[in-house]
């Protein structure tokens, strides 16, 4: 399976021309901060992936925050890595763009456990299935 | 001028103009606290246009008759005042007409309250449309607002920087449970993030309501873990009655569904009462506006839309139907532009082309996602991202589950051209006019779209709209 | 197979082609950045010509590989020595802006740092102090005034070399990303490139900013005053040839910035001494003007022949 999270990921895997132009668009167009996070637990309510050093303010141009990617994902290839822009405008103080820039090899995706309650109802867990029972950073291969 | 009567002889008995009640006032500026609505009055031939007095009357402290009663109270707060009309351009017999309200005259927090006075007894009159209100931060702030807002919706979904896709299962009537839950699982499974119930699915004979709501949460469960993206489905809670309502939502968070529907028709105590228990149990709050072409599609009688969507912000929904300019729902782009600022913006400026007539700021209510749904597909999107933005949900319903293919394949295909066309905007191309060969460059790699594009390349519904800017950009001379 | 390098122009492809260096200069609107740098800074006419020769320098490369001609990609990190106040920041600000307008950097901002921007306090403060300067100049000119403070020969385990390290690492690796301008004392810059060679290596253009002349000194003084709408009397403008003769040899001169004080120093004193005088029929004329007075209270002229 492929994990769908992030603005981008039913398009083919960006490649780093395409993944700094939308960096380009943050910060040009709009005056985001940048952040770079990566996981290897993408549950899809894990809220708080490690993140990769601070969010970069006031940046000019897509290459410093680019080197970042780069170096996450030279110490992280087999993890999930996104990057994120930040508005800090008033109303927003949010995320407004963040997709997946770097994914394991194989990814084996989610088991839907299900409890039987009481009547027909039934009690939703979803688990990762790499991410049950191998502790973290040891979950995808190196 | 004002001709209002002052003492003794305002209050003589039998019946005066409300011209000289004090219900027009020319003069009068409006209080920083005061509420303003702003009417489209077509008065008969011959009738004076400041009789507007009439109006700010009758929704405000004005019987057919003077009353000595007024005079226990202090009456000149109490009477709304008509202060200023204003002809409309284009038009011989129309008007607009303004009027403003004390705060005093409204119960806090209550849209029913509201609406009882400003519509509840003036649309006996010939021609009349409310077409824009003001509301001061004070007023404001007595209300809750949406329960959610985009942004925690956003945050909780983990869905950010493009229009959300969503889908309504069709047939409207007939599927069984386990048939509509099927539906339900393709459209998710393909790259929807959400799909809807119709304004009209309760619980009918053919469908029961907890059947319903079982299917589909097994179906977005399934979904979501077969993608590892947060999923939901609009359970619609609409019923007779308050109690049942509450029953229905009840079950659905019981059954861990992130988002509860309801229909326009359950009226503003309903809608408030729902906002209310989505906000305390941490539900988004989709409004289908069921019934609302009804009042807001004659020009000269009713309702505008965006007062409506005034009136929704405050009550208080997450989501709201709000036209799709290129769909089978039409509707004027510069119009649908003013409702979806009214939806999305913090702070509304003055922009006649766009019917917004007051500077108004939205004292940090939340910004609703506005829903554009009906007879779009995937070959308008470059025209829906550039006239909706990114910040609103596209329903694509037949336009998902009649894919030759099957629902998973429509669903990829939207997915497939919302993000390749938002990849295509942020790089910097123009997609409104680049938007064709965006797609079709998507779609050489992407197959679903191709045959979602060869399919319905030549569907477009070409309504006129019936409502439609009074003000309209003049030319520059010369050009 | 060995490749081999060929002098001979015989095997250039074409090499008849027209180039258009001219259409070339003037689509990159540089001129107007020489002509800004030409109002805004009196004199410094080596600096001046030296500009336009590195500009001269990057335009035809660029032209050289836009026809397909080898162009080793230039390094264009510089060192600019001098006193203070000689120009050497405004400089680099349009040096920025020549470098966007040819095409060698993408943005064309200046971020100007010292040593306390780049060099933290404690251990593991200083690498990302650096490199957050680092990426926020990215797409421009990292300016590091006064850069020989980064290295400090006396301590080897001060941070500062750790910043200059990741320093060498950028600039020889991102290229394309920034230039980096190092700025200071002539003869502390000269020891801080010879304790660091990796660094001197590394940089292309080296310009020194002469002291300003007295005259020249003057002429800024007059530009400063007619921004501001003041004037000289004539006793006032003797009195401040004087002043800046003196002020040359006492500590802490700072050529354009010293006599920017100076005249701040005597509006000062001019509105004091207005204020004083302020029943005996003021005119328009004595709001504008600057007396020798305003100028002889100075310090400057304190102690005449002793040592301050």
């Amino acid at each position: 399976m492929k994990i769908t999270q992030g603005t981008f990921s039913f398009l083919p895997e960006l490649s780093d021309e395409q993944i700094k132009a939308q960096i380009e668009y943050a910060l040009e167009e709009q005056g985001w901060a940048i952040s770079v996070e990566y996981t290897d637990d993408p549950h899809p309510r894990n809220t708080y992936w490690e993140m990769w050093g601070m969010p970069m303010f006031d940046l000019e141009d897509p290459a410093g925050a680019f080197e970042e990617v780069k170096d996450c994902r030279e110490a992280n290839p087999s993890h999930y890595i996104k990057v994120n822009a930040f508005d800090s405008t008033r109303g927003w103080e949010t995320v407004r763009l963040s997709f997946i820039v770097n994914r394991p090899e194989r990814e084996p995706g989610f088991r839907v456990m299900r409890q039987e309650a009481q009547g027909r109802d039934i009690r939703y867990t979803i688990e990762s299935y790499a991410a049950s029972g191998s502790p973290e950073g040891e979950r995808y291969g190196r | 001028m004002s001709e209002t009567l002052k003492g003794k002889e305002r209050y003589q008995a039998g019946v005066i103009p409300y011209k000289k009640m004090g219900y027009w006032e020319a003069d009068y500026e409006p209080k920083a606290t005061d509420i303003i609505a702003l009417f489209r009055i077509t008065p008969q031939p011959g009738v004076d246009p400041e009789e507007a007095a009439a109006v700010a009357g009758e929704s405000s402290t004005a019987t057919w008759t003077v009353v000595w009663t007024d005079r226990l109270t202090a009456a000149d707060l109490y009477r709304a005042k008509a202060y200023r009309v204003d002809a409309v351009p284009g038009t011989e017999d129309q008007y607009f007409a303004y009027i403003a309200y004390d705060y005093d005259l409204f119960e806090e927090g209550s849209i029913d309250n509201l609406t009882a006075s400003i519509i509840g007894n003036v649309f006996g009159f010939k021609a009349l449309r409310l077409e824009d209100m003001y509301f001061p931060p004070a007023y404001l702030k007595t209300y809750q607002g949406p329960p959610t807002g985009m942004v925690a919706e956003r945050e909780r979904l983990d869905k950010y920087g493009r229009p959300l896709l969503g889908a309504t299962t069709k047939p409207k009537l007939g599927l069984s449970g386990k048939n509509y839950g099927r539906v339900v699982y393709e459209a998710l499974r393909g790259g929807l993030d959400f799909v809807k119930d119709d304004e009209n699915i309760n619980s009918q004979p053919f469908m029961k309501w907890r059947e319903r709501y079982l299917y589909c949460m097994e179906a977005v469960n399934r979904a979501s873990a077969a993608t590892g993206e947060v999923k939901g489905h609009y359970l619609n809670v609409t019923a007779a009655t308050m109690d049942q309502m509450i029953a229905r939502a009840e079950f659905a968070k019981e059954l861990g569904s992130v988002i509860v529907m309801i229909d326009l028709i359950i009226g503003y105590t309903a809608i408030q009462t729902m906002a209310k228990w989505c906000h305390d149990n941490d539900m988004i709050l989709h409004l289908h506006r069921a019934g609302h072409g009804t009042y807001t599609r004659q020009k000269n009688h009713g309702i505008s839309f965006r007062v409506i969507s005034k009136w929704m912000r405050m009550a208080g929904v997450d989501h709201i139907h709000a036209g799709t300019v290129v769909g089978k729902l039409e509707g004027d782009p510069s119009m649908i532009a003013g409702y979806y600022d009214v939806l999305r913006e913090s702070h509304l400026d003055k922009n006649l082309e766009h019917g917004i007539f007051f500077d108004m700021d939205w004292a940090s209510l939340k910004k609703v996602m506005p829903v554009a749904s009906g007879g779009i597909h995937a070959g308008q999107m470059h025209q829906l991202l550039h006239y909706l933005g990114e910040d609103t949900i596209l329903q694509f319903g037949g336009g998902t589950i009649g894919h030759p293919d099957g629902i998973q394949a429509g669903a990829i295909a939207n997915r497939v051209a919302v993000e390749a066309m938002v990849q295509a905007r942020n790089e910097g191309r123009d997609c409104f006019h680049e938007g064709p060969e965006i797609l079709n460059d998507a779609a050489k790699w992407c197959d679903p779209l191709r045959k979602a594009l060869d399919l319905w390349k030549d569907i477009t519904f070409n309504y006129e709209s019936t409502d439609t800017a009074d003000f309209v950009p003049t030319p520059t001379p010369g050009m | 197979m060995e490749e081999t390098i060929h002098n001979d122009p015989g095997n250039i492809p074409d090499p008849d082609a027209p180039v258009d260096i001219e259409g070339a200069f003037e689509d990159s609107q540089v001129q107007g950045v020489l002509d800004k740098l030409d109002r805004e800074l009196v004199g410094l006419a080596s600096v001046k010509t030296k500009i336009r020769e590195t500009a001269a320098l990057l335009l035809v490369d660029r032209v050289r590989r836009e026809v397909g001609l080898a162009s080793a990609s230039p390094s264009l990190h510089m060192s600019f020595t001098g006193n203070p106040g000689t120009g050497k920041t405004t400089v680099a600000m349009r040096m920025a802006e020549i470098l966007h307008r040819l095409g060698y950097v993408r943005k064309g901002h200046l971020v100007a740092v010292t040593r306390d921007d780049l060099v933290g306090q404690y251990i593991g403060h200083t690498a990302p102090k650096t490199k957050e300067v680092l990426k926020k100049a990215m797409g421009g000119v990292l300016f590091i005034d006064e850069a020989y403070y980064l290295y400090r020969q006396e301590n080897e385990r001060d941070y500062g070399s750790e910043a200059i390290e990741i320093l060498l690492q950028v600039m020889e690796n991102q290229r394309e990303d920034l230039v980096v301008i190092f700025a200071g004392y002539a003869d502390r810059m000269e020891e801080f490139f010879r304790s660091n060679p990796g660094m001197s290596s590394r940089i292309a253009h080296h310009l020194d900013f002469p002291d300003y002349s007295d005259g020249e000194l003057m002429e800024i003084a007059s530009l400063m005053l007619g921004e501001q709408q003041y004037r000289l009397s004539e006793e006032a403008d003797r009195t401040f040839r004087e002043y800046i003769a003196r002020r040359r040899g006492r500590p802490n001169f700072a050529n354009a910035r010293s006599i920017r004080n100076a005249l701040d120093r005597a509006r000062l004193r001019q509105a004091s001494r207005l204020f004083e005088n302020r029943g005996s029929g003021l005119t328009k004329r004595d709001l504008a003007t600057i007396e020798a007075e305003d100028f002889l209270a100075s310090r400057v002229f304190e102690n005449d022949g002793e040592s301050s």
